[in-house]
């Protein structure tokens, strides 16, 4: 209780807690549906531009997290239309948006005359330097991403799913694949004082992929997904304020962990599940009376399924399990 | 007289400077089965694509139930099935979350699923014979199932018009059957389909016309002979009529 406390009486970790609140709710959340969509990367290359970003904001004195709010929905705009119409291969234009996102990023912060430790901060995250005007606008942005994602979830996820079949249906499906582009965009500039922009994708990412290890849904992925975002968040930083480092790096190593450590337990959960959809199928572990599923045929000698006399009848091996025949219809054996 | 649902006329659709269809003309009346048919190549896929509004008409036009496609905004009467084996994402879904995403036309964003909407999935699902896997991850299904699951994806829009795109590609006999059977029940309550195939296999019984492609030119349009167990398979199953009736009321 003393150390919750004593974290609490210090106005910049109040804020630091808060902005990390919402960042692990925001990033996997935007993050699901990029794993979905294959895009996991996408966070990552919108971080690099985003530090172009940063440094506008550096050298021109306007909020570094306005400038990156821009320029990281220009470079992701820029990236959803080179998959979308790129004639050259998307993956060499996308690489070289982010060489030149990074780049621009030093050069400009250079040029602000701004020392590396300045950029680190915004690298790495620091969770002593959210100001209350940051916090408005983290909070405003990540609100409006969270209920963008839960709001638009069938639609967002159909897209994510099939986009081909999503635009068959009807759907304005380019304007929502930009959405989700420009959702990302927004995320990283929120995420970019917790955990930083080099592992903002990270915590877009990683979640994810915990969760998938334990469940078998699309819906409770995203769900059990925010949790594993939240928890590593917080502690993240809680750690990061005693250790005195850099809270990105903490909190993208507490979030490894748990998924390193949900490795066996999804591969228990698996395993408990395929014995479980044995137990209620096999009738030889049931003993149950299981018609076979629309028969198409009559077996007999000729069927070319190899019979197997078994005491008192004739079974049919089928497709590795035996058909006895039961009145007008067969029972899996 | 049926109407019409899909009218080509003088369609021309050309993909990156290479023209795929030449002139095609070409209609399916309400209530038909029509299967598009010919060589890798012959432009059969491109043809669906384009009535399904995935690929742009260089010239000619397309009318849909009886207006142009530049002005049609009634989508959801049509189901499109693309060619695909698997159905899966980066991250798992369940049968019902995929098949969901087949009834968007009918909902609003933001607006969660009506009794309607969840009937229609429910009743999709079924009809594919998938109702005890509802809840199952779509990657833990075979093949022919996964495809099944993209059938009730258009279904559960409860389109007038179902167009698939080769859905027997890549699947063993037994999978064939069991996507003859779903389709039947789908053409038995007076839809329209539109088929493109490899092969017939165990579908050729439903088909009621055969429109041939070569080379982007339309070389049949017509009935096809319907050979005596289907050809080219091996047909080790002798079928007895009004023996056994499947789960979903068809003979098998």
């Amino acid at each position: 209780m003393n150390i919750v406390t004593e974290l609490l009486s210090y106005d910049f970790m109040r804020r630091a807690l808060i902005a990390a609140l919402l960042t692990g709710l925001a990033a996997p959340a935007v993050g699901a549906y990029l794993v979905h969509r294959r895009l996991a990367l996408m966070g990552d290359g919108i971080g690099h531009v985003a530090l172009t970003g940063v440094a506008v904001g550096l050298l021109t004195g306007w909020a570094p997290v306005w400038t990156a709010v821009v320029v990281a929905i220009a470079g992701s705009i820029t990236i959803e239309l080179v998959r979308a119409y790129g004639k050259a291969s998307a993956d060499v234009a996308l690489a070289m948006l982010f060489y030149g996102g990074i780049a621009g990023g030093v050069l400009l912060t250079g040029l602000a005359g701004s020392t590396a430790a300045t950029l680190n901060t915004y690298l790495f995250g620091s969770i002593t330097t959210v100001s209350p005007a940051d916090l408005w606008v983290i909070g405003i942005l990540a609100a409006v991403v969270a209920a963008l994602a839960v709001g638009l979830a069938p639609q967002l996820f159909a897209i994510c799913q099939d986009e081909e079949f999503a635009r068959a249906t009807g759907m304005p499906a380019r304007l929502y694949s930009i959405l989700i582009a420009v959702m990302a965009a927004v995320t990283v500039a929120v995420a970019m004082r917790t955990v930083g922009l080099l592992l903002v994708s990270a915590l877009m990412v990683v979640p994810v992929a915990t969760a998938m290890q334990l469940t078998r849904g699309f819906r409770t992925t995203f769900l059990l997904a925010l949790t594993l975002g939240v928890v590593p968040s917080l502690s993240g930083v809680v750690f990061a304020f005693h250790v005195d480092v850099a809270p990105g790096a903490s909190i993208v190593v507490l979030a490894l962990a748990g998924f390193v450590l949900s490795w066996p337990l999804g591969t228990l959960v698996r395993r408990m599940r395929a014995r479980e959809d044995v137990a209620g199928e096999d009738p030889r572990i049931t003993g149950e009376h299981i018609p076979t599923e629309d028969h198409p045929h009559e077996h007999d000698d000729e069927c070319g399924h190899p019979a197997v006399v078994h005491g008192d009848h004739t079974d049919y091996l089928h497709d590795g399990h035996l058909h006895a025949p039961h009145g007008r219809h067969y029972d899996e054996h | 007289m049926n109407a019409p649902v899909v009218e080509a006329r003088h369609l021309t659709v050309e993909l990156g400077e290479r023209p795929v269809l030449h002139e095609v003309d070409f209609h399916v009346n309400e209530g038909e089965v029509v299967t598009l048919l010919g060589a890798n190549g012959s432009g059969k896929s491109t043809l669906v694509r384009a009535v399904a509004g995935l690929v742009p008409v260089t010239s000619g036009e397309i009318t849909l139930f009886g207006q142009p496609q530049r002005s049609f905004r009634a989508w959801k009467r049509i189901g499109y099935v693309p060619q695909r084996l698997t159905a899966t994402g980066g991250v798992p879904a369940t049968v019902r979350e995929v098949v969901s995403s087949g009834r968007l036309a009918h909902r609003r964003p933001f607006l969660p699923a009506s009794r309607a909407d969840r009937d229609a999935v429910e009743w999709a699902i079924d009809l594919v014979g998938l109702s005890d896997r509802i809840n199952d991850g779509i990657q833990t299904l075979s093949g022919g199932q996964q495809q099944r699951v993209l059938i009730a994806r258009a279904a559960a829009g409860t389109p007038d018009l179902l167009v698939l795109d080769e859905p027997n590609a890549g699947l063993d006999w037994r999978s064939q059957e069991a996507f003859a059977r779903s389709l039947r029940t789908f053409v038995a309550s007076g839809r329209t389909v539109l088929v493109v195939l490899h092969d017939m296999g165990p579908l050729a019984p439903l088909v009621d016309r055969g429109v041939v492609l070569d080379a982007g030119r339309v070389t049949h349009d017509g009935p096809l002979p319907v050979p005596a167990g289907a050809a080219g398979m091996p047909d080790d199953h002798r079928h007895t009529t009004g023996e056994q009736t499947g789960p979903f009321g068809w003979i098998s």
